[in-house]
């Protein structure tokens, strides 16, 4: 596959350009001071973009916040007095997106996109998207992924793939709709140099060393070793002990690439009558509750083995795919320490001494 | 636009039959159309602007121009739909989920455990089956409510006792003055006498409580886990599989049931609860 080369200044250009047909956001350092490498432990957030790539933070880590929002909404119009709703709204285009949160769309894909009944909505922002991926050179302590057999540089789901090397970036090209707007500007690339390349290799063994590291560090067990272990682990003493701390909040699960759970929720506006598909979160006591008020979750700690019942245990079986990329927003996001790293491990531990 | 699986359409509430104090069955007519259903899929009935709830049709399948639905008050959809007169409009989304599968009944003898308000979905089956009733060996209906008070359908099961297609039992949790049969829980009028178990299915539908025991006393009766179809009762809120509420280990209730086998199901957890 071809690989390119833009500077800088010529991405700023191809991105004002492009951006005219979307609505861009980029991931954007906060702190108001920014250099290539030294942005490590700095929060991002994704930043609406208006003409201006300013804090544009290409080599970090992921945003706070995960890019489902951009797919599947925190709440969205979904019917109106008996007919679709007009929600016409410019395509997304996102300049940054880390392969964490390109992995987590495996997920949402699946469940809005396939099966009997499809959701429209979901769809149309799905396709009509463009995703500029980037490299993830920075990973932060909590991240994970490679314990996961995910990387921290963009393997799928993605139209263009950079790699920030300082004076630009390397462009790797994954669909057509991105060759076209290579061969629209191309005026702005250049065919990667040899060196270049090998830059961006060394940027991504060293934040795959950095990722290793933490996965030594905190003992986070492989995917093999995750094989069955919440079913091995269904009545063991963590999830009492674990949840001790929960305040049910449901932060992980709003924070989290994968978690897609949502309900329908019904209003009259002026007359009409409007529903909303609206984020939930499965640590809320009412989450499975039936009209008759049997609950089959009632106590917090049935709860919280439910979220990792569905990530470890349903996914794969249903899907053959775990429902966690490694992102770790959910050890910095939860108020009560509640670590997914320490939970699998101590997982991986009692299967094992049980086998 | 792929299809709004969100978007309900509208019918007209054409009548309301008072079944029991809780319980009252609503007569639909789809506005734009007929309206077809298997027995035993489930519809999302909304209350414009308030909210919607998941219920099966109480009718006969066969009858494609009006669907009755029969509810219990119980919560805030249900308590507004009991206050609604004639003629009002609502909305439905469905038929979701999958049936029952009558294919697999025939030729055999059909053992139905009900309970309470569980005999809605029930007259249902109990009318599709009749509609050929050729095709099953014998239909036995089992049939445990709280009180007398609280026997729906009570003319309708009398015209089914007359008629001898049904072999029916009856009985009440607590009986009154007006009461003449069994008094005790649905499981005391279980008989494995009654029902030559090795070509049967038994079907069970009530109150989470009532399937969990009906069913370990039908394999205590000696029905295989494959042989008892049961109609769980979860949380399904989109009705397509999508929001997650209605899980069953590796299931959603509403996509892949709401009917299920008891060996789909018996090797998860939480699924009585």
């Amino acid at each position: 596959m071809e690989k390119f080369f833009i500077s800088k200044s010529a991405f700023n250009s191809f991105i004002k350009e492009i951006s005219r047909d979307f609505a861009a956001f980029y991931l954007k350092d906060k702190a108001a001071t920014f250099d290539w490498r030294e942005n490590r432990r700095k929060l991002l957030y994704w930043q609406k973009y208006e003409g201006s790539l300013e804090g544009l933070s290409m080599a970090g880590v992921r945003a706070q916040d995960s890019l489902k929002q951009f797919v599947f909404s925190s709440k969205e119009k979904v019917s109106q007095d008996f007919n679709d709703p007009n929600n016409k709204k410019k395509p997304v285009l996102l300049i940054g997106a880390k392969n964490c949160d390109l992995r987590g769309l495996d997920i949402t894909d699946f469940v809005f996109m396939q099966g009997d009944f499809k959701d429209p909505f979901y769809i149309k922002k799905r396709e009509d998207m463009f995703i500029i991926a980037s490299d993830c050179t920075n990973p932060l302590g909590t991240c994970f992924c490679m314990a996961l057999d995910i990387q921290p540089y963009p393997e799928k789901n993605y139209d263009l793939g950079l790699c920030d090397i300082r004076d630009g970036y390397v462009v790797e090209v994954e669909t057509q709709k991105a060759r076209n707007y290579i061969a629209q500007y191309k005026d702005k690339f250049s065919m990667a140099s040899n060196a270049q390349l090998k830059m961006r290799d060394e940027l991504r063994e060293a934040a795959a060393s950095d990722v290793a590291y933490n996965v030594a560090k905190y003992g986070v067990p492989k995917k093999n070793e995750l094989k069955g272990v919440v079913e091995k682990c269904f009545e063991s003493q963590i999830w009492k002990d674990e949840a001790k701390t929960c305040v049910e909040c449901g932060c992980c699960n709003f924070i989290c690439p994968t978690c897609h759970c949502f309900f329908l929720g019904d209003s009259s506006e002026k007359n009409e009558h409007i529903r909303h598909k609206i984020w939930d979160a499965c640590l809320y006591k009412d989450f499975a509750v039936v009209a008759g008020g049997a609950n089959p979750r009632k106590r917090l700690f049935q709860r919280l083995r439910n979220r990792y019942d569905k990530k470890f245990a349903f996914f794969p079986n249903v899907l053959g795919v775990i429902a966690c990329t490694g992102c770790g927003r959910c050890i910095t996001g939860c108020p009560g320490k509640i670590d997914i790293r320490r939970i699998l491990k101590n997982m991986a531990a009692e299967a094992k001494a049980a086998a | 636009m792929e299809k709004n699986p969100y978007n309900p359409f509208k019918v007209k509430l054409i009548d309301v039959i008072e079944e029991s104090q809780t319980t009252k069955t609503f007569v639909f007519k789809n506005m734009n159309g007929g309206f077809s259903f298997n027995t035993g899929q489930f519809v999302e009935l909304y209350v414009p602007g308030l909210g919607e709830a998941p219920f099966t049709p109480s009718s006969n399948p066969a009858i494609k121009e009006q669907f009755d639905i029969t509810i219990m008050k119980v919560g805030k959809v249900t308590q507004k739909l009991h206050s609604l007169a004639k003629n009002t409009e609502l909305g439905v989304r469905g038929p979701y989920g999958k049936g029952y599968p009558l294919q697999n009944f025939k030729g055999k003898e059909i053992y139905i455990v009900g309970g309470g308000v569980g005999l809605a979905p029930l007259r249902s089956l109990l009318f599709a089956l009749l509609n050929n009733k050729g095709d099953y060996k014998k239909i036995m209906l089992r049939y445990g409510a709280r009180a007398p008070k609280d026997i729906i359908y009570r003319e309708l099961v009398q015209e089914w006792q007359k008629e001898k297609d049904i072999d029916i039992r009856l009985t009440v949790d607590v009986c009154d003055e007006t009461w003449k049969g069994n008094v005790g829980v649905v499981t005391t009028i279980l008989d494995k006498k009654d029902v030559n178990i090795d070509n049967a299915v038994a079907i069970v539908c009530g109150p989470p409580i009532m399937m969990k025991f009906a069913t370990f006393k039908l394999i205590e009766m000696g029905f295989k886990d494959s042989q008892i179809y049961l109609s769980m009762e979860k949380n399904m809120s989109c009705g397509v599989g999508k929001c997650g509420h209605c899980r069953i280990g590796n299931f959603y209730c509403c996509k892949d049931g709401p009917v299920f086998t008891y060996d789909q199901i018996s090797g998860f957890k939480e699924i009585w609860d």
